[in-house]
């Protein structure tokens, strides 16, 4: 019964803080919508294509080549291209794509399509390309049929519906892949978790300092009763912490969370039991403010390596290395497996290490709080 | 019958002796003072009675019972008023005594009567909703106090319960500490102030360097020294005193300077007063009164620890 008693004074205690509350919601929250929005475009898959702009020079007098690009000309216009004849004033096309004013431009003679491709719109130019080589296989098509049967011929270069065929576009991503404010959803979330090590380091120290622990000790309650319920209550409140930046990205931000509630749930829970009773060993194995030291600096190199500000993109690099190292890089990893790849076994290495770690800084602090007379 | 009995008590850190085998009874009804200054040992006795600290050699039993093997029952019959006010700040002040209550074991309708019965009797049940960090030092002071007590202790240890606070809010708590007292509580009481040990402590015990010097009555105590006497000489303002010259002259034990007043503690046989004005004279301190006063427990304390208490 103490054990609940206590658990409730200090969750009591810790959501009365506003200081907690600034910290472990507010920062996160504005982090992520700062970093959501001003790296957008780092994880956006789609491209912006420019005007497709195409110049040609038309010196053919083969009559039925310029009825074919007629009527080609008449289709891609429909399409947005936006074509237009060399002007006399323009002595040189190519020198036009070199200055940028086009995407391509093709000089159309008897011989055939002479195509040149600006190398500063790939893109525009690549499309355009595509729809001239359709072209020129659907008029090389019609000139080798004119030869066995002229009426089909014409039928070939007549069809308007060709302009369906020019390009068929198919895409090789992925559906689920994160957008910036998704990966910084999961990112923030798992460093607020690893923040969550302050709140430990403040366990014991706070009783002590506040001069309660005194009082405590003097209690009835055990040390085991104290231990379990200020750790139960810690973890539970920090949890609650991160449970409502997951909502609140959702929620206000849309971030994407996947379907597996579940696992992404026990993942950031175990992260959260690692992080308090990291903070409880190190307040115990270091006097003073030296484990507050060790935890900010600790949980900045951890969020910095792994990917909390910017994602980590090689995993086979050294840095690569040093994310796994990290705390905040595992979770996120894990946690992307699960929302993106619905690979909810990479939360059980992860979650097994946090436990490892967790139960062994327990051990640590229960140990020499046990050994020593005060708390 | 015996409250508290602590037999050849010694703590010992490292090679520092903190308590150096000391044996002490505290009867039942008794607001029993102890006192000693600063490092004599005294919190340190204290910690050990509250199960705080282990003892290096002997023992202390609480109402008849070893607290080393009942530490459960010593705990349950003990309240403790910390030195520094240890509440939690960003609790009501009913949150702050039901909480540290419901640590005794009491639940429900018992706690919530307990809880209110605690903050009437320190005169803070209008003030039961509200922040302690609202609060003056006075009414901490008294928070703190209700904290301890609403379990109901046989034995309420109040560790200088009116250290940095008004003297309205002192004599609050001297009053609540006699009301206990009368409710049949046994108090152990320190202070640094002696008027207040004087006015409501009925046994002490000093201790000096971990040991016990002197254990009594009030009136026990101050005939230890009826070979001595007090002159109290009111005095202007003044820049330089000459303490040193007055500690030389035939008789005079002590001579300590507070405020406007040397108070000279000197050997009760020899006249020497007319030495004392003289040199007073001489070194053009203006005197305002002179007073020969009776021996009283400051004056105890510091001819047998040859500290003031405040030390």
């Amino acid at each position: 019964m103490n054990i609940l008693n206590i658990a409730m004074k200090e969750m009591k205690s810790s959501l009365r803080e506003p200081r907690t509350f600034l910290f472990m919601m507010a920062f996160p929250i504005v982090l992520m919508l700062i970093l959501g929005t001003a790296l957008s475009n780092a994880f956006s898959s789609s491209t912006l294509v420019g005007d497709l702009k195409l110049l040609y020079n038309n010196q053919a007098d083969n009559k039925q080549l310029i009825q074919a690009w007629q009527i080609f000309s008449t289709e891609i216009e429909q399409q947005g291209i936006i074509i237009t004849p060399l002007s006399s004033t323009e002595a040189n096309g190519v020198e036009d794509i070199s200055n940028n004013k086009y995407a391509a431009y093709v000089e159309l003679s008897n011989e055939g399509l002479k195509y040149y491709g600006s190398s500063k719109r790939m893109i525009e130019s690549n499309i355009i390309q595509g729809m001239l080589t359709a072209f020129a296989d659907r008029y090389n098509l019609a000139t080798s049929t004119l030869t066995v049967d002229p009426s089909k011929a014409e039928a070939i270069l007549g069809n308007t519906d060709w302009k369906d065929d020019l390009i068929h576009e198919t895409s090789l991503d992925p559906n689920k892949t994160p957008g910036s404010i998704d990966y910084y959803a999961i990112a923030m979330t798992t460093m607020i978790a690893l923040y969550a090590s302050l709140s430990g380091i403040y366990l014991f120290r706070g009783e002590r300092t506040r001069n309660t622990a005194i009082r405590l000790m003097a209690s009835p309650a055990s040390k085991g009763e104290l231990f379990t319920g200020k750790v139960l209550a810690c973890t539970i409140t920090n949890l609650l912490f991160v449970l409502i930046v997951v909502l609140f990205s959702k929620f206000a931000f849309k971030a994407y969370w996947g379907d597996h509630y579940g696992m992404v749930f026990l993942v950031l829970a175990s992260e959260v039991i690692l992080s308090v009773s990291l903070g409880l060993g190190l307040s115990y194995l270091f006097k003073g403010e030296t484990a507050r030291s060790i935890v900010m600096i600790f949980t900045q190199i951890a969020s910095f390596v792994g990917g909390a500000y910017s994602p980590i993109q090689d995993t086979e690099s050294f840095m690569g290395f040093i994310t796994n190292l990290s705390p905040i890089g595992w979770a996120n990893k894990a946690l992307m497996n699960i929302i993106y790849a619905d690979d909810l076994i990479a939360a059980l290495p992860v979650i097994g290490v946090n436990l490892a770690f967790a139960t062994t800084f327990l051990v640590i602090s229960n140990v020499i709080m046990r050994k020593r007379e005060a708390i | 019958m015996n409250v508290l009995e602590i037999h050849n008590l010694t703590k010992k850190f490292g090679d520092f002796i903190a308590v150096d085998n000391i044996t002490l009874n505290v009867r039942e009804g008794e607001i029993f003072g102890f006192l000693g200054a600063n490092g004599a040992g005294k919190s340190t006795t204290i910690n050990m009675i509250c199960s705080l600290l282990r003892s290096t050699k002997g023992e202390i039993s609480l109402l008849g019972r070893t607290i080393a093997t009942n530490v459960k029952f010593a705990k349950m019959n003990t309240g403790i008023v910390p030195q520094d006010i240890s509440i939690y700040e960003n609790m009501t002040a009913y949150e702050n005594v039901s909480f540290f209550a419901g640590l005794y074991g009491l639940r429900g309708t018992l706690l919530k009567e307990r809880t209110e019965e605690a903050l009437e009797f320190v005169g803070l049940a209008d003030k039961h909703k509200s922040f302690p960090k609202n609060f003056s030092g006075g009414m901490k002071r008294r928070l703190n106090i209700a904290c301890a007590i609403a379990h109901r202790p046989k034995l309420i240890i109040m560790d200088e319960p009116t250290v940095g606070i008004d003297p309205q809010s002192r004599n609050y708590i001297l009053n609540s500490v006699k009301k206990l007292n009368q409710m049949g509580c046994t108090i152990i009481y320190t202070s640094h102030y002696m008027e207040e040990v004087e006015e409501i402590c009925t046994q002490i015990a000093i201790i000096d360097h971990g040991k016990i010097i002197a254990e009594g009555t009030k009136e026990q105590l101050k005939a230890i020294i009826t070979d001595t006497k007090d002159i109290w000489i009111g005095i202007k303002a003044a820049d330089t005193l000459p303490i040193d010259q007055l500690k030389q002259i035939q008789g005079v034990m002590t001579v300590r300077h507070e405020e406007n007043t040397i108070k000279i503690n000197s050997k009760g046989e020899v006249n020497n007063l007319n030495l004392i004005i003289q040199q007073l004279i001489k070194d053009d301190v203006e005197i305002r009164s002179v007073e020969e006063q009776a021996p009283n427990l400051e004056t105890v304390f510091l001819t047998l620890t040859g500290r003031n208490l405040r030390d």
